[in-house]
């Protein structure tokens, strides 16, 4: 072997390792979704299943945590947004002896501990609250106010590092051209900047909604009477795992995979426009389909994906719970051959004595295993690995 | 004299309504977002934690004791020291670093392959493979490695499948699923800035090096290492101080006996309803966490400037 | 469109912080004219356009657009218009769009928009074209359509910042002409920024010409070229032939140079230098590669330089003819291509005549850099 095809198997094998331990663990959540086992995991698997959707939907904690996420993340994005513009435009322009202090205030909040940002929040609005009266107590000790204030203490800041990276892009000639036009300020900033800054903005909002989304550290100290998803997914983590937040999980990695491919692809289509309305060789194609997924893996991938989510939910609707019941028999029965051959195994024996029982358990509707302890599945744990072993 | 010929010139500039509205939303963001719930904090971590009732009252002074409290334990058992909590406090902040340079250890070498085939549809391919986790919710990440590390996860499957382990592992119990789960949640954002910076160094610089004899851990250590320095301190202060500040991670994967800092600073305030308390060791946790990155900063010559590019 | 309007700089200085950037500039433009600064970049002519359109206040003194006080009235409430030096078209919008932006912030409905940016893309040669995006057009287009655009907005005084720097020199050329024309058609005043001095040359009224924030002299076209008032007038316009010296004599406006290294040479005094010069003075003399003939040789001529061709360049229209005077003393000659064959004279001794009245004498300064 020379040393280039070493190197390139340690290359191959290093991205290996970083992408497994970076999507592995996303990999194996989402497919504890689909085993009916009460506790989440992959093996022993027990019978593919939708149910720990139906338990989610039905989970009046968990849709109300998503109606909370969603109203605290379209206020966090409005307030985010109109700061993070400000912010970045006065940067812009501030006298260049105070541009380090002021760019270390407005960074700060990112490098603030999301802890310290929430305390800091509630802690100042109980003492404006007791300055103001009682009267104000309803606004300043209101969940979704103070949650929309903390996070957008430091979303703000990313929105700011998003607007001041295409700010350097804009020509400030083009303001002064409209308002030598007899354009007011406020005209040339809705006709002839807020246009440029549009892309900006469509991408700080996503990143702003999300980052609110899934923030936890600042909201579980603010979020008062609305607890966002985010906060019921962490209590009932804490608290007792089941796999409908596998199920949760899945449709969040399919919702995060598709939005990472559409922005991609998004991204590179404005891209594509941009250059060519700057005037640079923009890349010819042929035909609006192929040229889009032509050299944009993205959008094949994309393509792909819906593809398979359609047939997901396509099998979905016609898959039965008798189909799965009738699957585990088969599968049961398969265990009680494979069984017997390990029965030789001697130190085996006595383990199989213990899980005598199993078989019942897998046979009966997977509900009820959802009650038995998590570390029961440790014994069939065993069992399956010998099944493996067998095939 | 030059102050208001500043400000007469900025609203010249951007004209008395638009100045105005980017004076207010800035200044609100500062002074009331930033500024004054960190002071009000500061204020109020040396304050006693009193009935509402005798808020103003005359009890109402500064103390220490909230932050002897950290140091000595609880009042009465002077003279000895608050072991438990400082070794915690202790805990999170080497924790913290370990993570932070096993991250950069980690991210290095993709890093460079991806600033180096920038452009080639693999490396994109990779680099959106990248953002998937990187927007899915921290307490589902750390919910999917306490799935993996669990006593019947996937890990203590595979170990015992392979007869490396006789009785599973209780990785939770030994911390090793919190190390990994903070590796895991923060490792993206060093990955990120150091990505940004390689790419934009020149091939040619590379090429050159090499054409001139230089050994590939030469050409890192002089060439490709000064450039990415940056990226690298911007990615490391934020490892850092996302570690030192995580919450859900430790709550979710640490163990029943370790306690990470931040953990103390929720049970004070949620737990025990003592925000004074809290607040004391919550700018404990902000100042040592700042000193450490100013003084890594400055050890390793990184402006402030190059934080979040 | 609007009369001709004066402007009148009155003593401006603009100073940032310590650095001045204009010094006591006074300028005063007739209406209607095709006004034009002229100075190597940096000399404070665009800081000067700047002041007169609103987007800075001078630190001194004032400026009037019609004998009105402009103080404290903004960019976008001023008679003026400007054309970008990087013409500043909107990327984001179609052209008919970019030409009526003026007409769009004052309310005019789409219907008058649309019907006068016809108009003006019929002026400007650009018609049916007012569908398409900037960035889909070639540069003289984007030039006329900034013209197109600023003109829509009616100004008194039109502003144009080094508008043709970005164009190849052909279009350059046409674009002068078609300026002028445009300019003539208006009739309403130009303020034209410029360091390429055959661009203020043939299309200005007058030229003011700059350097390092001083307004060395405001004069036509012909005057500057002619009777430069300053060293670096004399040699930033045009070529020129700069003999250092003392002065040996003054009669009326004509004077003697006792220069290093060729002789004592006869001069014309620069019209603004007549009766402020005396014998003794520090002098620069000047004369055009294209004043000077050959001559018969004689030593007590005072219009005589005797030099040694060193090179010759064929330049299509002309030779340029590069010497060296006594003590090596560069000279350049300018000869006109007469069609007939010539001789090379490289390496031959000739002498030099020129008529006193073409070289002009002054009191030395600064020079332009080359």
């Amino acid at each position: 072997m020379s040393p280039k095809v070493i190197s390139r198997l340690a290359l191959g094998a290093y991205l290996l390792i970083f992408f497994g331990y970076l999507l592995g663990p996303l990999v194996v959540m989402s497919l504890t979704a689909f085993n009916s086992s009460g506790f989440p995991s992959v093996s022993p698997w027990a019978c593919f299943t939708f149910e720990w959707f139906d338990v989610l939907f039905k989970d009046q904690r968990i849709l109300n945590g998503i109606k909370n996420s969603i109203i605290i993340g379209i206020g966090t994005v409005i307030v985010s947004i109109a700061i993070g513009l400000s912010a970045a435009l006065v940067l812009t322009q501030v006298w260049p002896k105070l541009r380090t202090t002021y760019y270390t205030i407005i960074i700060a909040p990112i490098l603030i501990p999301g802890v310290v940002l929430g305390i800091s929040t509630i802690v100042f609005w109980d003492r404006v609250s007791r300055l103001l009266g009682p009267s104000t107590d309803a606004l300043f000790h209101n969940g979704i106010f103070l949650t929309i204030l903390g996070q957008s203490t430091f979303i703000a800041s990313y929105a700011m590092l998003i607007f001041v990276a295409r700010l350097a892009r804009f020509d400030p000639g083009l303001t002064e051209a409209a308002l030598d036009l007899g354009a007011t300020h406020t005209q040339a900033f809705r006709k002839i900047l807020l246009p440029f800054m549009r892309p900006a903005i469509a991408s700080a909002a996503v990143l702003a909604f999300l980052a609110s989304f899934e923030n936890y550290n600042t909201t579980t100290f603010t979020f008062g009477n609305y607890p966002t998803l985010t906060i019921e997914l962490a209590q009932k983590v804490r608290y007792g795992i089941n796999p409908s937040i596998s199920s949760l999980a899945f449709i969040i990695v399919v919702l995060t995979v598709f939005g990472a491919l559409a922005f991609e692809a998004y991204r590179r289509n404005t891209g594509n426009k941009e250059r060519a309305k700057e005037g640079k060789a923009a890349p010819k194609s042929g035909g609006i389909l192929p040229g889009f997924l032509r050299g944009n893996p993205a959008a094949v991938v994309l393509v792909l994906l819906c593809f398979t989510v359609i047939t997901a939910v396509g099998t979905a609707q016609s898959y039965s719970p008798e189909q799965c019941k009738m699957d585990v028999r088969a599968a049961k029965q398969l265990e009680i051959d494979l069984r017997i051959e390990a029965l030789e195994e001697k130190r085996r024996l006595r383990e199989l004595g213990k899980t005598h029982e199993g078989p019942d358990i897998f046979g009966t509707p997977e509900v009820e295993s959802e009650d038995k302890a998590p570390s029961s599945s440790g014994a069939f744990g065993d069992v399956f690995k010998d099944l493996e072993q067998g095939d | 004299m030059k102050k208001p010929m500043i400000f007469s010139e900025f609203f010249k500039n951007n004209g008395p309504v638009m100045g105005s509205i980017l004076m207010v939303l800035v200044g609100f963001w500062i002074i009331v977002l930033i500024v004054l719930p960190q002071l009000s904090m500061l204020d109020f971590s040396f304050r006693f934690n009193l009935p509402p009732a005798e808020l103003g009252g005359p009890k109402d002074n500064y103390t220490l004791k909230n932050y002897k409290q950290l140091v000595y334990g609880a009042a009465g058992s002077e003279g000895t020291y608050n072991t438990v909590d400082l070794m915690v406090f202790v805990r999170t902040i080497v924790t913290a670093i370990f993570v932070t340079i096993a991250n950069i250890i980690m991210c290095y070498p993709l890093a460079y392959y991806l600033g180096q085939s920038k452009g080639t549809s693999f490396a994109r391919l990779l680099v959106v493979m990248l953002i998937i986790p990187y927007w899915i919710n921290e307490i589902l990440r750390a919910f999917a490695l306490r799935i993996i590390f669990g006593e019947t996860g996937l890990i203590n499957e595979v170990l015992t499948f392979l007869h490396l382990t006789a009785e599973p592992i209780d990785f939770i119990r030994q911390n090793y699923a919190l190390y990994a789960g903070l590796g895991y949640a923060y490792i993206l954002l060093m990955l990120f800035p150091m990505y940004n910076v390689i790419e934009s160094l020149d091939r040619n610089q590379i090429e050159a090096a090499r054409d001139m004899g230089a050994s590939w851990i030469r050409i890192h250590r002089r060439i490709v290492i000064p450039h990415a320095k940056p990226g690298i301190a911007s990615g490391a202060t934020m490892v850092f101080m996302l570690s030192a500040g995580a919450l859900a991670v430790p709550q979710v994967l640490g163990g029943p006996s370790s306690l990470w800092f931040t953990q103390l600073v929720y049970q004070w305030f949620n737990d025990s309803l003592n925000w004074q308390q809290g607040s004391a060791y919550a700018i404990v946790l902000l100042f040592s966490s700042i000193a450490i990155v100013l003084t890594l900063m400055r050890i390793f010559k990184v402006n402030m400037g190059d934080i979040g590019k | 469109m609007g009369a001709g309007v004066t402007v009148n700089l009155e003593n401006v200085w603009i100073k940032f912080g310590d650095f001045v950037a204009v010094r006591e500039a006074n300028v005063n433009i007739k209406g209607g004219d095709f006004f034009s600064f002229l100075g190597p970049s940096g000399c404070g002519k665009t800081t000067i356009l700047r002041a007169v359109s609103g987007f800075l206040d001078p630190s001194e003194g004032r400026v009037l657009i019609g004998g009105k006080d402009m103080a404290g009235i903004g960019p976008n409430k001023r008679p003026t218009a400007l054309i970008f030096q990087n013409l500043a078209l909107f990327p984001l919008m179609k052209i008919w769009e970019n030409i009526t932006f003026s007409m769009e912030v004052a309310g005019a409905s789409a219907g008058d928009r649309r019907k006068r940016a016809d108009e003006l893309l019929d002026m400007i040669a650009l018609s049916g074209q007012g569908d398409k995006f900037p960035s889909e057009l070639s540069g003289g287009q984007k030039q006329r359509v900034a013209i197109a655009r600023a003109l829509c907005a009616e100004p008194d005084v039109l502003l144009l910042d080094e508008p043709l720097s970005a164009l190849d020199l052909k279009l350059r050329q046409h674009m002068r002409t078609e300026l002028r024309e445009i300019q003539q058609r208006v009739g309403i005043s130009f303020i034209y920024i410029t360091h390429d001095q055959g661009e203020a040359l043939t299309m200005s009224d007058s030229v003011a010409v700059m350097r390092a924030g001083i307004i060395d002299q405001i004069a036509g076209g012909h005057e500057i070229y002619d009777h430069p008032a300053t060293p670096f007038v004399a040699s930033f316009v045009g070529e020129n032939n700069v003999f250092r010296g003392k002065l040996q004599s003054v009669n009326g406006n004509e004077a003697v140079i006792r220069t290093n290294r060729s002789g004592d040479l006869l001069a014309q005094i620069t019209p603004t230098a007549v009766g402020k010069m005396k014998a003794g003075d520090d002098a620069m003399m000047f004369v055009r590669p294209e004043a000077l003939a050959l001559g018969e040789a004689s030593p007590d001529s005072k219009t005589t330089i005797s030099a040694n061709v060193l090179n010759e360049e064929f330049e299509g229209n002309s030779y340029s003819v590069f010497l060296e005077g006594d003590g090596g003393k560069q000279i350049k000659m300018s000869l006109p291509n007469l069609g007939q064959d010539r001789e090379s004279s490289k390496g031959s001794s000739l002498a030099l005549h020129y008529d006193a009245s073409t070289a002009v004498v002054m009191p030395a300064g600064e020079l332009a850099s080359e």
